[in-house]
């Protein structure tokens, strides 16, 4: 069987399988979204205490071609400071492969992803209190950017950290523009983390 | 393109992919159902986006990412077992998926699933499936390399041990 022969028998295995929920009940779901999303209060700081994991999330200003100042500037810059806290500027989401191996460069065990959280069962979320993550990383937005600092004293033995955006999650409407990102624990392996 | 019509061109390839990704039909549903409620809530993003299927899959992933760690479990791969069980399941929509193929595909690890997924089903080019799962191309191609062996040496072996018996 070759490669074409076994995407064909993949795709055929499923093609039996159709969506049967109304449209209308689908957008009716959506209005119910969106009025959640108009609720006063839910705008600024977003503190996501999602089960074990993640707790800090904040709102940074995007990388719209419009907002970008006529420098060139990088997606994002890392200094690591004299007491050993990590800074992290982002100023556009990109390259995240790039800012994983040069936090991983700085002694930090990390897992950057700029399309959501990591998805692999190798990076397990480990159990957070908002405590232990405020003291561990806190972001301050800036005029075009967001610094996020770490302090990787903080983190825990075996723990690891997960910086990731949530592309599913959009901001409240009093927010419009900002993208959300957010830090967490993982369990700190070779294939998340990097050590 | 309304999402009316968005909805209807594009919902059962969706669902197709997340049932291969997370292996369970009742919860591919309701992933893809509240994925596409926030499309239509964020019609005016999506319908701009390069690839909305792309946005709408990549929602009900983490849809499902964020049940798990609310449940406080592991992702959780389904038994190949059970999942060809359900093609004795007379008159439920699971007998539309083919048992042997999907636990072939469930017995794959997750991110590899989700890149056959993701290429094969929802016929994202490599780099469009890279920037969905957050990886590498490279990483991809490498995922879908290593599936695709490990589809097709367990199918085979299925067929020959039906041969034989």
């Amino acid at each position: 069987m070759n490669d074409n022969e076994l995407a064909t028998v993949v795709r055929d295995s499923v093609t039996g399988i159709h969506a049967a929920t109304p449209v209308n009940q689908i957008i009716s779901r959506g209005r119910t979204v969106r009025a959640r999303r108009r609720i006063p209060g839910a705008a600024a700081v977003m503190a996501v205490a999602a089960g074990a994991v993640l707790a800090v999330t904040m709102l940074a200003t995007p990388s719209h071609p419009a907002s970008r100042p006529t420098a060139q500037l990088a997606a994002w810059t890392v200094a690591k400071q004299s007491n050993g806290d990590i800074d992290v500027t982002i100023n556009q989401l990109r390259n995240p492969a790039g800012l994983q191996a040069t936090l991983r460069a700085d002694g930090l065990p990390v897992n950057v992803s700029f399309t959501g959280p990591p998805l692999t069962a190798s990076c397990q979320p480990l159990p957070a209190t908002k405590d232990l993550l405020a003291n561990l990383a806190h972001f301050h937005p800036g005029d075009q950017s967001a610094i996020l600092v770490i302090h990787p004293a903080a983190l825990p033995d075996g723990a690891g950290i997960s910086i990731f955006d949530r592309p599913g999650l959009q901001p409240p409407p009093q927010a419009k523009g900002l993208f959300p990102l957010s830090v967490g624990l993982v369990q700190a392996s070779q294939q998340c983390t990097g050590s | 393109m309304d999402f009316a019509e968005f909805y209807r061109r594009s919902a059962d390839e969706c669902l197709r992919t997340v049932l291969l990704s997370v292996g369970d039909q009742d919860t591919a549903r309701e992933l893809v159902d509240e994925a596409f409620a926030r499309a239509w809530a964020s019609w005016r993003t999506v319908s701009r986006h390069p690839a909305p299927k792309a946005w709408v899959v990549r929602t009900a992933l983490n849809l499902n990412v964020s049940r798990w760690r609310r449940s406080r479990r592991e992702v959780s791969v389904p038994d190949p077992g059970t999942v060809a069980d359900l093609s004795g399941m007379s008159g439920t929509s699971a007998s539309f998926v083919d048992p042997q193929i999907m636990a072939a595909v469930m017995r794959l690890p997750a991110r590899q699933r989700q890149v056959v997924a993701l290429r094969l089903v929802l016929d994202l080019d490599t780099g469009r499936t890279a920037e969905v799962l957050g990886i590498a191309p490279g990483t991809v191609m490498a995922h879908l390399g290593r599936a695709m062996a490990a589809l097709r040496s367990d199918l085979q072996t299925e067929r020959q041990q039906e041969t034989r018996s």
